[in-house]
């Protein structure tokens, strides 16, 4: 069968899937009563909610056609997603090891690279005085705890 | 008089000068990122707040509300200079400030604007602090039954005047609340969807999900499209005076466009956005056949119209946010998640136990309006040449400022990885055309919800018709079923559709 609005679909698809994982793992906890509401009341009742209007909007896009054109769901950009969010994450994970310095330069030079005009005599620069920006407002000037060199350089 | 003796009180917190430098600086940083294309207030907002931690709580907020409003008017430049709305409620303003800017008006399209922006400002805080008092007594006449169905009424009334699919906005809501129930429930002390990792004990950060599903989503939105060409008017703003003829003509669209702006508001899902929206097609209505030139082709009244309702519409839209605790749009519910951080506990009490902060951060958004003009008109060139800046060096700077702030709220690298993961989220929601403002609106507002909801039933022993038996908050409930029915009658649904494709 062919899907008439395929982004309404898998949109009722997610939301079905949201609403079965927390009213699922609401199992474990205590329900209680409508006078006593235990952990599970509410997460359990917005989960069913939310599994009910998945399913509606699932169905909806099955039958309806799409009011804005076609109804395909756009293209996935994967480029510049994992880049983006690589850089995030191994900023994220270089912070505490390497320090404040080395995760920065990651986290602007991948991140850069998801623009398609990645030139490095351009990064380059952007990324020293950035570091310089960050370490004088961020560290100099708020004062905020974080570890500037490796782990093994300081002290 | 109590109002002249409270806007005392606030003057004299805010004329302090270490609050005069934080207003200051908020709108510097907030004019900064509104002209800015492709950063919206939310995700200012968003990425900023880390940087007033450290803070007193009144000087944090003050720079908050700061950056809210520069952000708002640095996005007006941008809609008149460049046809890129720096954020949402600009939109309308591109119809007709570009045209002006292609005439050769720019500078009195900037300045009308600012103007008009001022003038709004001044009024909707006015509205706001003569409402404030009545709001808190008619406040704490609310118990908790009267709170849920509040929150019931906020969050449908936020989707039913939002912009796209109905049933696929309260499904955000909906998994937006579940959202923010993660980690310990404080009834119980049993610790939810945690897994036993620890950082998620605490719940999940409104600030990641805010960066992530809105900073992140849109950064990698933008890159789809690559280098992006765009045509700036740099050289010929040109004068800054508007001419007689167009200070008439913009001065009645000012005045209605604040009134309405004020009114819209204070309603849940009001604020800036819808403010415009309305400003500019009663502008439209109101002889715009005849008008010269027409709209859409730089007429002043489209842009001052609209220009003046979302200042006027941002002001009073923190008229819910302080005197009930809810927020009546995502840019509110982040300045909760503010107070919440700084131990502020959102709610009617907030005036009574922290009179200072209540009045100074109204005095000061006053302040704070005038210092916008005087920054915004003379600096103009300074923004321009801003404008200039490649997206593609700009969109690395934003995603340090956005990985620093997110790490330095409790000084944990956990919060960045989810905050990524948020953003892949985000991204997803982006590709299936789920807006994701109701989604932080339900995210502040589970746990208050939930509370409340327990406590409503307690007190009645579990019989759900305590909703309906109490008249306050049947008329709460009757009002947001009222809504959706509204929204739901095909005729209305049109009509609905049609308004938001004008500003498209």
């Amino acid at each position: 069968m062919k899907l008439k609005n395929a982004k309404d679909f898998w949109s009722g698809v997610m939301f079905i899937a949201f609403g079965l994982f927390f009213a699922g793992f609401a199992r474990q906890y205590d329900m209680g009563t409508a006078a006593r509401m235990g952990p599970a009341y509410f997460p359990t009742v917005l989960g069913l909610l939310l599994m009910a209007i998945g399913a509606f909007v699932a169905f909806k896009g099955m039958r309806t056609e799409s009011e804005e054109g076609h109804g395909r769901v756009d293209k996935f950009h994967f480029k510049p997603l994992i880049l983006v969010l690589g850089a995030v994450v191994a900023f994220g994970l270089l912070l505490r090891p390497a320090g404040l310095i080395v995760a920065l330069l990651a986290l602007i030079i991948i991140s850069s690279l998801g623009s398609g005009e990645f030139k490095l005599k351009e990064i380059l620069p952007l990324a020293i005085g950035l570091c310089l920006l960050v370490l004088a407002v961020f560290i100099w000037g708020l004062g905020l705890t974080i570890p500037v060199l490796p782990a093994f350089m300081e002290r | 008089m109590d109002l002249i003796n409270n806007l005392l009180l606030g003057f004299g917190t805010a004329l302090t000068l270490t609050n005069l430098f934080y207003a200051f600086i908020g709108c510097m940083i907030g004019t900064l990122i509104g002209v800015l294309p492709g950063i919206g207030p939310i995700a200012t907002l968003a990425m900023l707040l880390p940087m007033t931690y450290s803070l007193e709580p009144t000087s944090a907020l003050i720079m908050l509300a700061g950056i809210y409003y520069g952000a708002q008017y640095g996005g007006s430049t941008t809609a008149i200079l460049v046809n890129l709305p720096g954020e949402s409620s600009s939109v309308v303003t591109c119809l007709d400030g570009y045209q002006m800017a292609r005439r050769g008006r720019a500078g009195a399209a900037l300045a009308t604007a600012a103007l008009g922006s001022f003038f709004a400002g001044t009024v909707g805080t006015l509205v706001l602090a003569a409402l404030a008092a009545p709001m808190v007594e008619l406040a704490f006449k609310f118990g908790p039954a009267e709170y849920f169905s509040l929150m019931v009424l906020g969050l449908i009334g936020a989707v039913v005047l939002a912009s796209g699919s109905l049933i696929k906005a309260i499904g955000m809501i909906v998994l937006g609340l579940l959202l923010g129930l993660v980690g310990t429930d404080v009834n119980s002390g049993v610790s939810r969807y945690a897994f036993d990792i620890p950082e998620l004990a605490d719940g999940i950060g409104f600030v990641g999900v805010a960066m992530g599903v809105f900073g992140f989503a849109e950064i990698i939105a933008n890159l789809e499209h690559g280098g992006e060409k765009r045509q700036v008017f740099t050289d010929k703003v040109g004068s800054l005076m508007p001419t007689w003829d167009e200070v008439k003509q913009a001065s009645g669209a000012v005045l209605r466009g604040t009134g309405l702006g004020a009114v819209l508001g204070v309603l849940p899902g009001g604020g800036a956005l819808l403010a415009a929206f309305a400003a500019y097609t009663v502008e439209k209505k109101l002889g715009g056949k005849n008008a010269n030139p027409p709209f859409g082709q730089g007429n002043i009244r489209g842009v001052a119209a609209p220009e003046s309702a979302n200042n006027a519409g941002a002001q009073t839209s923190f008229i819910p946010m302080l005197t009930l605790g809810i927020p009546p749009n995502a840019v509110m519910a982040l300045m909760i998640g503010a107070m919440t951080i700084h131990n502020i506990q959102p709610g009617p009490q907030v005036m009574t136990s922290n009179p200072t902060l209540f009045w100074g951060l109204i005095a000061s958004m006053w302040i704070g309006n005038l210092m916008l003009v005087i920054l915004n008109l003379p600096l103009i060139g300074m923004w321009v040449q801003l404008l200039k800046v490649p997206y593609r060096l700009l969109y690395p700077a934003i995603l340090v400022f956005c990985a620093i702030g997110v790490y330095s709220i409790n000084n944990n690298a956990f919060d960045v990885l989810m905050t990524a993961a948020f953003g892949a989220l985000g991204y997803l929601f982006f590709k299936l055309r789920c807006e994701p403002a109701p989604l932080i609106l339900g995210f502040i507002l589970g746990p208050m919800m939930e509370e409340n909801l327990r406590r409503a039933m307690l007190l009645s022993r579990g019989d759900p018709t305590v909703f309906f038996t109490r008249p306050l908050s049947l008329g709460l409930l009757i009002a947001a079923a009222a809504l959706v029915v509204i929204v739901a009658l095909p005729q209305i649904s049109r009509k609905r559709e049609e308004a938001f494709q004008e500003g498209d």
